[in-house]
Protein backbone atom coordinates (compact mmCIF):
# COMPACT_ATOMS: atom_id res chain seq x y z
CA UNK A 1 0.00 0.00 0.00
CA UNK A 2 1.46 3.33 -0.92
CA UNK A 3 1.29 6.68 1.42
CA UNK A 4 0.11 9.24 0.44
CA UNK A 5 3.21 11.36 0.15
CA UNK A 6 4.64 8.82 -2.25
CA UNK A 7 1.07 9.09 -4.07
CA UNK A 8 1.56 12.36 -4.57
CA UNK A 9 4.93 12.57 -5.58
CA UNK A 10 4.18 9.97 -8.14
CA UNK A 11 1.27 11.03 -9.76
CA UNK A 12 1.21 14.77 -9.90
CA UNK A 13 2.91 15.40 -12.54
CA UNK A 14 1.59 12.74 -14.73
CA UNK A 15 -2.09 14.34 -13.64
CA UNK A 16 -0.75 18.05 -14.41
CA UNK A 17 0.58 17.15 -18.06
CA UNK A 18 -2.80 14.60 -18.64
CA UNK A 19 -5.10 18.21 -17.47
CA UNK A 20 -2.87 20.35 -19.68
CA UNK A 21 -3.83 18.54 -22.40
CA UNK A 22 -7.39 20.34 -22.28
CA UNK A 23 -6.63 23.15 -19.85
CA UNK A 24 -4.79 26.06 -21.19
CA UNK A 25 -4.23 27.99 -17.82
CA UNK A 26 -1.90 26.69 -15.68
CA UNK A 27 -3.04 27.41 -12.28
CA UNK A 28 -6.73 25.85 -13.19
CA UNK A 29 -4.71 22.65 -14.49
CA UNK A 30 -3.29 22.43 -10.56
CA UNK A 31 -6.47 23.57 -9.22
CA UNK A 32 -7.80 20.68 -11.14
CA UNK A 33 -5.14 17.70 -9.76
CA UNK A 34 -5.23 19.48 -6.06
CA UNK A 35 -9.00 18.91 -5.95
CA UNK A 36 -8.29 15.03 -7.45
CA UNK A 37 -5.42 15.15 -4.39
CA UNK A 38 -8.34 16.17 -1.77
CA UNK A 39 -10.60 13.42 -2.60
CA UNK A 40 -8.19 10.94 -2.32
CA UNK A 41 -7.26 12.27 1.25
CA UNK A 42 -10.87 12.59 2.03
CA UNK A 43 -12.34 9.28 0.81
CA UNK A 44 -8.95 7.06 2.20
CA UNK A 45 -9.13 5.73 -1.90
CA UNK A 46 -5.22 6.27 -1.39
CA UNK A 47 -5.29 3.44 0.82
CA UNK A 48 -6.37 1.00 -1.69
CA UNK A 49 -3.94 -1.25 -4.13
CA UNK A 50 -1.68 1.28 -6.10
CA UNK A 51 -3.38 -0.36 -9.53
CA UNK A 52 -6.78 0.71 -8.25
CA UNK A 53 -5.77 4.27 -6.97
CA UNK A 54 -4.49 4.66 -10.32
CA UNK A 55 -7.58 4.07 -12.33
CA UNK A 56 -9.54 5.85 -10.12
CA UNK A 57 -7.15 8.80 -10.37
CA UNK A 58 -6.88 9.23 -14.03
CA UNK A 59 -10.55 8.65 -14.35
CA UNK A 60 -11.29 11.77 -11.50
CA UNK A 61 -8.72 13.73 -13.80
CA UNK A 62 -10.81 12.86 -16.94
CA UNK A 63 -13.70 13.67 -15.23
CA UNK A 64 -12.30 16.88 -14.08
CA UNK A 65 -11.36 17.63 -17.88
CA UNK A 66 -14.61 17.37 -19.35
CA UNK A 67 -16.71 19.04 -16.83
CA UNK A 68 -13.96 21.56 -17.19
CA UNK A 69 -14.57 22.40 -20.85
CA UNK A 70 -18.18 21.87 -20.25
CA UNK A 71 -17.83 24.92 -17.73
CA UNK A 72 -15.88 27.11 -20.52
CA UNK A 73 -18.34 26.43 -23.04
CA UNK A 74 -21.13 27.66 -20.58
CA UNK A 75 -18.69 30.97 -19.36
CA UNK A 76 -18.16 31.70 -23.61
CA UNK A 77 -21.90 30.76 -24.44
CA UNK A 78 -22.35 33.62 -27.19
CA UNK A 79 -18.93 32.55 -28.97
CA UNK A 80 -18.60 30.27 -31.06
CA UNK A 81 -15.61 28.41 -30.56
CA UNK A 82 -14.09 26.21 -32.20
CA UNK A 83 -10.87 25.17 -30.62
CA UNK A 84 -13.23 24.19 -27.15
CA UNK A 85 -15.23 22.18 -29.34
CA UNK A 86 -12.70 19.92 -30.80
CA UNK A 87 -10.55 19.76 -27.13
CA UNK A 88 -14.46 18.43 -25.98
CA UNK A 89 -14.64 15.66 -28.89
CA UNK A 90 -10.87 15.20 -27.62
CA UNK A 91 -11.69 14.73 -23.86
CA UNK A 92 -14.98 12.52 -24.62
CA UNK A 93 -12.35 10.10 -26.75
CA UNK A 94 -10.88 9.33 -23.94
CA UNK A 95 -13.96 9.21 -21.37
CA UNK A 96 -15.03 6.06 -23.54
CA UNK A 97 -11.90 3.99 -22.23
CA UNK A 98 -9.11 5.30 -24.54
CA UNK A 99 -5.99 5.75 -22.49
CA UNK A 100 -3.46 8.40 -22.99
CA UNK A 101 0.19 7.56 -23.31
CA UNK A 102 0.25 9.87 -20.12
CA UNK A 103 -1.55 7.20 -18.69
CA UNK A 104 0.02 4.28 -19.90
CA UNK A 105 3.66 4.67 -19.61
CA UNK A 106 5.63 6.55 -17.48
CA UNK A 107 7.10 9.90 -18.64
CA UNK A 108 10.77 8.69 -18.91
CA UNK A 109 10.03 6.48 -21.57
CA UNK A 110 8.69 8.77 -23.44
CA UNK A 111 11.77 11.05 -23.34
CA UNK A 112 13.79 7.58 -24.20
CA UNK A 113 11.58 7.33 -26.65
CA UNK A 114 12.68 10.98 -28.24
CA UNK A 115 16.33 10.68 -27.99
CA UNK A 116 16.07 7.56 -29.91
CA UNK A 117 14.62 9.03 -32.84
CA UNK A 118 16.14 9.59 -36.04
CA UNK A 119 18.37 12.97 -35.87
CA UNK A 120 15.94 14.94 -38.55
CA UNK A 121 13.17 14.29 -36.55
CA UNK A 122 14.69 14.62 -33.21
CA UNK A 123 16.05 17.79 -33.80
CA UNK A 124 12.46 19.38 -34.64
CA UNK A 125 10.84 17.65 -31.51
CA UNK A 126 13.21 19.09 -29.39
CA UNK A 127 13.38 22.41 -30.85
CA UNK A 128 9.98 22.68 -30.25
CA UNK A 129 8.98 20.17 -26.51
CA UNK A 130 12.62 21.15 -24.82
CA UNK A 131 12.90 25.00 -25.91
CA UNK A 132 9.42 25.89 -26.61
CA UNK A 133 10.47 27.17 -29.82
CA UNK A 134 7.21 28.11 -32.80
CA UNK A 135 7.21 26.46 -35.90
CA UNK A 136 7.90 29.48 -38.11
CA UNK A 137 11.55 29.96 -35.06
CA UNK A 138 12.33 26.60 -35.85
CA UNK A 139 12.32 27.52 -39.62
CA UNK A 140 14.52 30.10 -38.95
CA UNK A 141 17.15 28.52 -37.01
CA UNK A 142 17.46 25.34 -38.65
CA UNK A 143 17.12 27.59 -42.17
CA UNK A 144 14.56 25.57 -43.82
CA UNK A 145 10.76 26.28 -45.06
CA UNK A 146 8.26 26.15 -42.49
CA UNK A 147 6.16 23.68 -43.83
CA UNK A 148 9.76 21.66 -44.09
CA UNK A 149 9.08 21.90 -39.74
CA UNK A 150 5.72 21.64 -39.99
CA UNK A 151 6.25 18.18 -41.91
CA UNK A 152 9.13 16.92 -39.52
CA UNK A 153 7.14 17.34 -36.99
CA UNK A 154 4.21 15.30 -37.41
CA UNK A 155 5.97 12.90 -39.15
CA UNK A 156 8.26 12.81 -35.92
CA UNK A 157 5.43 12.57 -33.71
CA UNK A 158 4.18 9.72 -35.76
CA UNK A 159 7.40 7.84 -35.86
CA UNK A 160 7.07 8.27 -31.73
CA UNK A 161 3.56 6.91 -31.85
CA UNK A 162 4.95 3.85 -33.66
CA UNK A 163 7.95 3.70 -30.87
CA UNK A 164 5.38 3.80 -27.86
CA UNK A 165 3.02 1.37 -29.65
CA UNK A 166 5.89 -1.18 -30.87
CA UNK A 167 6.73 -1.36 -27.22
CA UNK A 168 3.29 -2.16 -25.87
CA UNK A 169 3.36 -5.19 -28.34
CA UNK A 170 6.34 -6.66 -26.94
CA UNK A 171 5.09 -6.93 -24.03
CA UNK A 172 1.44 -8.37 -24.81
CA UNK A 173 3.83 -11.34 -27.01
CA UNK A 174 5.96 -11.82 -23.59
CA UNK A 175 2.36 -12.01 -21.70
CA UNK A 176 1.11 -14.93 -23.89
CA UNK A 177 3.99 -16.46 -23.97
CA UNK A 178 3.48 -16.79 -20.40
CA UNK A 179 0.30 -17.80 -20.17
CA UNK A 180 1.28 -20.59 -23.05
CA UNK A 181 3.72 -21.78 -20.48
CA UNK A 182 0.96 -22.18 -18.06
CA UNK A 183 -1.01 -24.18 -20.33
CA UNK A 184 1.87 -26.50 -20.74
CA UNK A 185 1.87 -27.40 -16.60
CA UNK B 1 -8.32 19.32 -48.32
CA UNK B 2 -8.39 15.88 -48.62
CA UNK B 3 -4.36 16.06 -49.52
CA UNK B 4 -2.52 13.98 -46.83
CA UNK B 5 0.42 16.16 -45.90
CA UNK B 6 -1.76 18.92 -46.65
CA UNK B 7 -3.81 17.47 -42.53
CA UNK B 8 -0.54 16.37 -41.64
CA UNK B 9 1.07 20.01 -42.00
CA UNK B 10 -2.45 21.58 -40.57
CA UNK B 11 -2.63 18.92 -37.46
CA UNK B 12 1.29 20.46 -36.99
CA UNK B 13 0.01 24.19 -37.18
CA UNK B 14 -2.20 23.23 -35.02
CA UNK B 15 -0.25 21.77 -32.21
CA UNK B 16 2.82 24.10 -32.88
CA UNK B 17 2.34 26.95 -34.66
CA UNK B 18 0.17 30.08 -35.16
CA UNK B 19 -3.30 28.67 -36.38
CA UNK B 20 -5.58 31.08 -37.51
CA UNK B 21 -9.72 30.49 -36.77
CA UNK B 22 -10.56 29.40 -39.90
CA UNK B 23 -8.02 26.07 -39.89
CA UNK B 24 -9.65 25.08 -36.63
CA UNK B 25 -13.08 25.02 -38.68
CA UNK B 26 -11.14 22.91 -41.14
CA UNK B 27 -9.50 20.59 -39.00
CA UNK B 28 -13.05 20.15 -37.19
CA UNK B 29 -14.93 18.72 -40.27
CA UNK B 30 -11.79 17.21 -41.06
CA UNK B 31 -12.30 14.99 -37.75
CA UNK B 32 -15.92 14.84 -38.18
CA UNK B 33 -15.41 13.13 -41.42
CA UNK B 34 -14.06 9.78 -40.12
CA UNK B 35 -13.49 7.72 -36.93
CA UNK B 36 -10.21 6.92 -37.99
CA UNK B 37 -9.29 10.81 -38.81
CA UNK B 38 -10.00 11.27 -35.14
CA UNK B 39 -7.91 8.47 -33.94
CA UNK B 40 -5.28 9.51 -36.36
CA UNK B 41 -5.23 13.32 -34.70
CA UNK B 42 -6.08 12.51 -30.97
CA UNK B 43 -2.67 9.73 -31.14
CA UNK B 44 -0.51 12.34 -32.34
CA UNK B 45 -1.71 14.92 -30.37
CA UNK B 46 -1.39 12.74 -27.10
CA UNK B 47 2.12 11.81 -28.26
CA UNK B 48 3.01 16.02 -28.36
CA UNK B 49 1.11 16.06 -25.03
CA UNK B 50 3.01 13.78 -23.24
CA UNK B 51 6.51 14.89 -24.50
CA UNK B 52 6.21 18.56 -23.40
CA UNK B 53 8.68 19.61 -21.03
CA UNK B 54 7.20 20.83 -17.52
CA UNK B 55 9.31 21.49 -14.55
CA UNK B 56 8.31 19.05 -11.92
CA UNK B 57 6.13 21.61 -9.15
CA UNK B 58 4.93 18.33 -7.38
CA UNK B 59 7.19 19.24 -4.17
CA UNK B 60 5.44 22.37 -4.21
CA UNK B 61 2.21 21.16 -4.32
CA UNK B 62 2.27 18.89 -1.90
CA UNK B 63 3.36 21.07 0.51
CA UNK B 64 0.51 23.24 -1.17
CA UNK B 65 -2.05 20.35 -0.20
CA UNK B 66 -0.74 20.39 3.60
CA UNK B 67 -1.01 24.04 3.63
CA UNK B 68 -4.71 23.78 3.03
CA UNK B 69 -5.79 21.28 4.52
CA UNK B 70 -4.31 22.47 7.79
CA UNK B 71 -6.56 25.76 6.96
CA UNK B 72 -9.56 23.40 6.86
CA UNK B 73 -8.69 21.80 10.20
CA UNK B 74 -8.23 24.98 11.53
CA UNK B 75 -11.46 25.99 10.48
CA UNK B 76 -13.38 23.38 11.50
CA UNK B 77 -11.33 23.06 14.69
CA UNK B 78 -11.14 19.58 15.17
CA UNK B 79 -8.14 18.16 16.38
CA UNK B 80 -6.29 16.56 13.80
CA UNK B 81 -3.48 14.65 15.20
CA UNK B 82 -2.30 13.34 11.45
CA UNK B 83 -1.23 17.23 11.33
CA UNK B 84 0.40 18.21 13.84
CA UNK B 85 3.75 16.97 12.53
CA UNK B 86 2.86 19.14 8.90
CA UNK B 87 1.49 21.94 11.14
CA UNK B 88 4.77 22.65 12.85
CA UNK B 89 6.67 22.59 9.68
CA UNK B 90 4.40 25.28 7.83
CA UNK B 91 4.88 27.21 10.72
CA UNK B 92 8.33 27.16 10.66
CA UNK B 93 8.35 27.24 6.50
CA UNK B 94 5.35 30.66 6.80
CA UNK B 95 5.61 32.78 4.12
CA UNK B 96 7.14 31.26 0.89
CA UNK B 97 8.05 32.56 -2.27
CA UNK B 98 8.81 29.34 -3.52
CA UNK B 99 7.32 26.85 -0.92
CA UNK B 100 9.46 24.50 0.33
CA UNK B 101 8.18 20.44 1.02
CA UNK B 102 10.29 19.50 4.71
CA UNK B 103 9.64 15.73 5.35
CA UNK B 104 10.41 14.14 8.21
CA UNK B 105 12.82 11.17 8.85
CA UNK B 106 12.53 9.38 11.87
CA UNK B 107 16.13 8.41 13.11
CA UNK B 108 16.86 7.11 16.88
CA UNK B 109 18.06 10.25 18.45
CA UNK B 110 14.13 11.92 17.22
CA UNK B 111 13.00 13.66 14.26
CA UNK B 112 14.78 15.43 11.22
CA UNK B 113 13.16 18.28 9.24
CA UNK B 114 14.17 18.30 5.96
CA UNK B 115 14.59 21.11 3.15
CA UNK B 116 15.61 20.07 -0.32
CA UNK B 117 15.31 21.29 -3.96
CA UNK B 118 15.82 20.02 -7.00
CA UNK B 119 18.30 20.41 -9.59
CA UNK B 120 17.38 23.11 -11.60
CA UNK B 121 15.60 25.29 -9.24
CA UNK B 122 16.10 27.17 -6.12
CA UNK B 123 13.99 27.99 -3.22
CA UNK B 124 13.62 30.16 -0.18
CA UNK B 125 12.36 29.15 3.41
CA UNK B 126 11.91 31.06 6.13
CA UNK B 127 12.40 29.42 9.84
CA UNK B 128 11.16 29.43 13.10
CA UNK B 129 13.65 31.96 14.64
CA UNK B 130 12.96 34.02 11.45
CA UNK B 131 16.04 33.19 9.86
CA UNK B 132 15.87 33.52 6.09
CA UNK B 133 17.58 30.55 3.92
CA UNK B 134 17.87 30.91 -0.01
CA UNK B 135 18.83 26.98 -1.09
CA UNK B 136 20.16 27.19 -4.32
CA UNK B 137 19.84 23.75 -6.68
CA UNK B 138 20.60 20.81 -5.77
CA UNK B 139 20.63 21.50 -2.33
CA UNK B 140 19.59 20.06 1.07
CA UNK B 141 19.16 21.79 4.62
CA UNK B 142 17.89 19.51 7.70
CA UNK B 143 17.53 20.65 11.03
CA UNK B 144 16.49 18.70 14.03
CA UNK B 145 12.32 19.10 14.99
CA UNK B 146 13.24 20.43 18.32
CA UNK B 147 14.71 23.75 16.49
CA UNK B 148 13.77 27.12 18.00
CA UNK B 149 14.81 30.60 18.93
CA UNK B 150 16.87 29.16 21.51
CA UNK B 151 18.30 26.17 19.40
CA UNK B 152 19.61 27.33 16.07
CA UNK B 153 21.26 24.59 14.24
CA UNK B 154 21.21 23.45 10.63
CA UNK B 155 22.95 21.12 8.55
CA UNK B 156 23.71 21.96 5.11
CA UNK B 157 24.63 20.09 2.00
CA UNK B 158 24.92 22.12 -1.15
CA UNK B 159 24.79 25.72 -1.34
CA UNK B 160 22.52 28.23 0.71
CA UNK B 161 22.67 31.98 1.46
CA UNK B 162 21.77 32.78 4.77
CA UNK B 163 20.01 36.02 6.43
CA UNK B 164 20.54 35.40 9.94
CA UNK B 165 17.81 37.00 12.27
CA UNK B 166 20.22 38.56 15.01
CA UNK B 167 20.37 37.10 18.39
CA UNK B 168 23.34 37.55 20.38
CA UNK B 169 22.93 35.00 23.25
CA UNK B 170 22.21 31.69 20.70
CA UNK B 171 24.31 31.70 18.14
CA UNK B 172 23.04 30.14 14.67
CA UNK B 173 25.26 27.09 13.81
CA UNK B 174 25.42 26.24 10.64
CA UNK B 175 27.06 22.38 10.09
CA UNK B 176 28.67 21.05 7.15
CA UNK B 177 30.57 18.08 6.12
CA UNK B 178 34.11 20.15 6.20
CA UNK B 179 33.22 23.09 8.62
CA UNK B 180 30.63 24.83 10.95
CA UNK B 181 30.20 28.08 10.93
CA UNK B 182 28.32 30.09 13.99
CA UNK B 183 27.25 33.65 13.59
CA UNK B 184 24.49 35.68 15.87
CA UNK B 185 23.45 37.73 13.13
CA UNK B 186 24.70 38.02 9.79
CA UNK B 187 24.41 37.78 5.73
CA UNK B 188 26.60 35.03 4.53
CA UNK B 189 26.89 32.18 1.40
CA UNK B 190 27.85 28.76 2.28
CA UNK B 191 29.07 26.52 -0.84
CA UNK B 192 29.58 22.52 0.12
CA UNK B 193 28.34 20.70 -2.84
CA UNK B 194 30.03 17.65 -2.64
CA UNK B 195 31.11 17.20 -6.27
CA UNK B 196 32.95 20.28 -5.76
CA UNK B 197 36.90 20.24 -5.06
CA UNK B 198 36.60 23.10 -2.88
CA UNK B 199 33.95 24.37 -0.20
CA UNK B 200 33.40 27.97 1.07
CA UNK B 201 32.18 30.61 3.10
CA UNK B 202 31.81 34.00 1.96
CA UNK B 203 30.31 37.21 4.54
CA UNK B 204 27.92 39.51 3.38
CA UNK B 205 27.72 41.72 6.32
CA UNK B 206 28.56 40.94 10.35
CA UNK B 207 31.02 38.57 11.85
CA UNK B 208 31.49 35.01 11.59
CA UNK B 209 33.44 32.43 12.68
CA UNK B 210 34.90 29.39 11.27
CA UNK B 211 35.53 25.98 12.59
CA UNK B 212 37.07 23.37 10.21
CA UNK B 213 35.25 20.02 10.85
CA UNK B 214 37.74 17.38 12.95
CA UNK B 215 39.88 19.75 14.36
CA UNK B 216 40.77 22.80 16.55
CA UNK B 217 41.03 25.76 13.65
CA UNK B 218 39.09 28.51 14.21
CA UNK B 219 38.60 31.52 11.73
CA UNK B 220 37.27 34.51 12.59
CA UNK B 221 35.89 35.96 8.87
CA UNK B 222 35.07 39.70 8.18
CA UNK B 223 32.36 41.22 5.86
CA UNK B 224 33.58 41.29 2.15
CA UNK B 225 35.91 37.80 2.43
CA UNK B 226 35.58 34.33 1.63
CA UNK B 227 36.97 31.14 3.45
CA UNK B 228 37.86 28.54 0.78
CA UNK B 229 38.92 25.00 2.01
CA UNK B 230 40.39 22.35 -0.34
CA UNK B 231 38.42 19.21 0.68
CA UNK B 232 41.18 17.22 0.04
CA UNK B 233 44.12 18.50 0.86
CA UNK B 234 42.52 20.32 3.72
CA UNK B 235 44.50 23.63 3.04
CA UNK B 236 42.92 26.83 2.96
CA UNK B 237 42.46 30.54 2.29
CA UNK B 238 40.57 33.14 3.49
CA UNK B 239 41.02 36.48 0.97
CA UNK B 240 38.73 39.01 -0.29
CA UNK B 241 36.01 37.94 -2.00
CA UNK B 242 33.77 39.00 -4.96
CA UNK B 243 30.21 39.44 -2.95
CA UNK B 244 28.29 40.00 -5.49
CA UNK B 245 28.92 37.49 -7.89
CA UNK B 246 29.00 34.59 -4.93
CA UNK B 247 25.19 35.45 -3.72
CA UNK B 248 23.63 36.67 -7.43
CA UNK B 249 22.21 33.41 -7.51
CA UNK B 250 19.82 34.05 -4.90
CA UNK B 251 18.05 36.61 -6.66
CA UNK B 252 18.15 34.08 -9.90
CA UNK B 253 21.25 35.63 -11.59
CA UNK B 254 24.35 33.95 -12.77
CA UNK B 255 27.30 36.12 -12.59
CA UNK B 256 31.03 34.38 -12.87
CA UNK B 257 33.88 36.27 -12.76
CA UNK B 258 36.99 34.39 -14.37
CA UNK B 259 36.17 31.27 -13.24
CA UNK B 260 37.69 27.83 -15.08
CA UNK B 261 35.96 26.02 -17.48
CA UNK B 262 35.07 22.91 -15.51
CA UNK B 263 33.26 25.18 -12.69
CA UNK B 264 31.79 26.93 -15.15
CA UNK B 265 30.21 23.88 -17.03
CA UNK B 266 29.35 21.97 -13.03
CA UNK B 267 27.72 25.38 -12.59
CA UNK B 268 25.69 25.44 -15.38
CA UNK B 269 24.84 22.00 -14.77
CA UNK B 270 23.34 22.16 -11.77
CA UNK B 271 21.63 25.67 -12.44
CA UNK B 272 19.65 24.18 -15.77
CA UNK B 273 20.12 20.54 -14.89
CA UNK B 274 21.24 19.14 -18.00
CA UNK B 275 24.48 17.47 -18.59
CA UNK B 276 27.43 18.83 -20.28
CA UNK B 277 29.87 16.46 -21.42
CA UNK B 278 33.49 17.00 -22.44
CA UNK B 279 37.08 15.60 -23.32
CA UNK B 280 39.10 17.60 -24.74
CA UNK B 281 41.88 19.16 -22.22
CA UNK B 282 42.14 21.99 -24.37
CA UNK B 283 39.14 23.63 -22.47
CA UNK B 284 40.43 23.18 -19.16
CA UNK B 285 42.46 25.64 -20.26
CA UNK B 286 39.97 28.74 -20.38
CA UNK B 287 38.27 31.07 -17.67
CA UNK B 288 35.25 32.26 -18.25
CA UNK B 289 33.70 35.69 -17.17
CA UNK B 290 30.10 36.64 -17.81
CA UNK B 291 26.70 37.73 -16.26
CA UNK B 292 22.93 36.30 -17.28
CA UNK B 293 19.79 35.91 -15.75
CA UNK B 294 17.78 32.63 -14.88
CA UNK B 295 15.58 33.46 -18.41
CA UNK B 296 18.30 32.85 -20.58
CA UNK B 297 17.52 29.12 -21.93
CA UNK B 298 20.57 26.95 -21.83
CA UNK B 299 20.66 27.18 -25.59
CA UNK B 300 21.39 31.20 -25.34
CA UNK B 301 24.25 30.10 -22.82
CA UNK B 302 25.43 27.85 -25.27
CA UNK B 303 25.28 30.02 -28.03
CA UNK B 304 27.36 33.11 -26.21
CA UNK B 305 29.54 30.17 -25.07
CA UNK B 306 30.13 29.49 -29.03
CA UNK B 307 30.55 33.03 -30.23
CA UNK B 308 32.64 34.35 -27.73
CA UNK B 309 35.03 31.14 -27.55
CA UNK B 310 36.45 28.51 -29.22
CA UNK B 311 33.83 26.08 -28.60
CA UNK B 312 30.59 24.20 -30.27
CA UNK B 313 28.10 22.04 -28.71
CA UNK B 314 26.19 19.23 -30.18
CA UNK B 315 22.62 17.78 -28.22
CA UNK B 316 23.74 14.09 -27.48
CA UNK B 317 20.07 13.07 -25.51
CA UNK B 318 17.44 14.76 -24.35
CA UNK B 319 18.93 17.04 -21.21
CA UNK B 320 22.56 16.27 -22.49
CA UNK B 321 25.28 18.20 -25.07
CA UNK B 322 28.35 17.66 -26.02
CA UNK B 323 30.55 20.56 -25.34
CA UNK B 324 33.90 20.19 -28.32
CA UNK B 325 37.00 22.20 -28.24
CA UNK B 326 36.93 23.95 -31.85
CA UNK B 327 41.08 26.16 -31.78
CA UNK B 328 40.27 29.25 -34.15
CA UNK B 329 42.73 28.80 -37.41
Amino acid sequence: MPDFDSLFRKYQQRLLLYTLKFVESESDALDIVQNIFVAVWENGKYRQEEDLVQAYLFSAVKNSCLNYIKHQKVVRKFEHDVALEIKEMEALHYQSGEKSLIEKESLKQINDAIDSLPDIYREVIFLSRFDGLKNHEIAERLNIPVRTVETRIFRGLNALKEKMSQKSFVILLFMRDLSVNVNFK
Amino acid sequence: MEDKAYIEDLIARYLNGNCPPTEYQELKLWLEESAEHEKVFFSVKDIWDSSRTYHDKSEDQLTLFYKNQFEKAKKSKQLWIRYSTVAAAILAVGLLITTLLPYTKTANTGQELVFSVPLGSRSTATLADGTEVHLNSGSKLSYSSDFSSINRVVYLTGEAFFDVESDSEHPFIVKTADFNVKVTGTQFNVCTYTENNYSSTTLAEGKIELQIGGSNQNFEIKPGEKFELDRQTRKYILGSADIESEIAWKDGEFIFRNIPFPELVKKLERWYDVRLNYSDEGLQRFSYTGRFKNQETIWQVLDALKLTSPIDYQKTTFREFKLIYKPLK
